[in-house]
């Protein structure tokens, strides 16, 4: 199977991209650990369920994880502030991007063709479950310390060069969307 | 005549900064911060989702964020910016809300 040509648009409201049985695989994996590690951040204490039910949970610090904390970041640079937002929006924050993250998993696992297509809607998670892949593995890759020269010049065996090929190929999927996306909104 | 009350010595300038911490209507601003992960064209299409932006105004902020470090992209009532800050949030944008005069 031929490498995906990325996100086409067809006619007004649905968008396109072929992808090949190994992509469709590393796409599925990667979603995959975005929900695993969203799930780490799940409230252990549900002790009071009335206060789970309209989504006020029981962390209000941030998380230690440094892939979980730009994922889920503070709202405010004051730490009081951020603690009280966090408080009250930071299940929905992560059932968004959980659901983001599952959209994009079902839609590839059902697309046996290699084709995914599309609505606006659809392709809104998928701009924002992409982008979670990328911040995830940009974080790991410290792409904010190593210019990408840096990573392009990465060691043959260095198992982080793999990383920074399939953030950079993400990179470019994710922009065949939002130019996809842009031609609509422009026109 | 009673005695009279000691007075506090208050300038001008101390009474507005005190009615204007407890003033509601006081505005607050969504700061958006540069980072290297999110992609300028990106960028550029959530805030013309998330803010309903013209494409040039979109890019202009855009590039502010970029070349400055960061830019103001709305400015208003607390409640309404926290929105914002969640749906930028919810895109991967690297946002925060602040009072404008704390920037």
């Amino acid at each position: 199977m031929t490498p995906t040509e990325g996100f086409l648009r067809h006619g007004s409201d649905t968008y396109i991209a072929n992808f090949a049985e190994t992509e469709r695989e590393v796409l599925v994996n990667l979603v995959q650990q975005i929900i695993e590690i969203l799930a780490e951040r799940h409230d252990h204490a549900n002790e009071d369920p009335l206060a789970a039910m309209v989504g006020i949970t029981t962390h209000d610090s941030p998380p230690d994880d440094e892939v979980l904390l730009r994922l889920l970041p503070n709202a405010y640079q004051d730490g009081v502030d951020a603690a009280e937002f966090r408080r009250y929006t930071e299940s929905t924050l992560r059932d968004k991007k959980r659901a983001h993250a599952m959209s994009m998993r079902m839609l590839l696992l059902s697309a046996t063709d290699g084709d995914v297509a599309l609505d606006f809607e659809n392709a809104q998670a998928w701009l924002g479950g992409l982008n979670d892949v990328r911040l995830a593995l940009g974080v790991r890759l410290k792409v904010d310390q190593n210019s990408h020269e840096d990573l392009e010049l990465l060691a043959p065996d260095d198992p982080m060069r793999a990383v920074y090929a399939v953030y950079t190929w993400l990179g470019w999927l994710q922009e065949t969307l939002v130019e996809a996306l842009m031609d609509e909104a422009s026109s | 005549m009673g005695k009279l009350k000691p007075q506090p010595t208050v300038s001008e300038e101390t009474a507005a900064e005190i009615s204007a911490i407890f003033s509601s209507d006081r505005p607050w601003v969504v700061v958006v911060w540069d980072d290297p992960i999110n992609l300028m064209t990106y960028v550029t299409y959530v805030f013309m989702t998330v803010f309903g932006f013209s494409k040039e105004k979109a890019t202009e902020l855009m590039l502010q964020v970029h070349n400055e470090g960061k830019s103001i992209v709305a400015k208003g009532a607390r409640e309404e910016m926290e929105r914002y800050v969640q749906r930028l949030h919810e895109y991967g944008l690297w946002a925060t809300l602040a009072r404008e005069d704390q920037i």
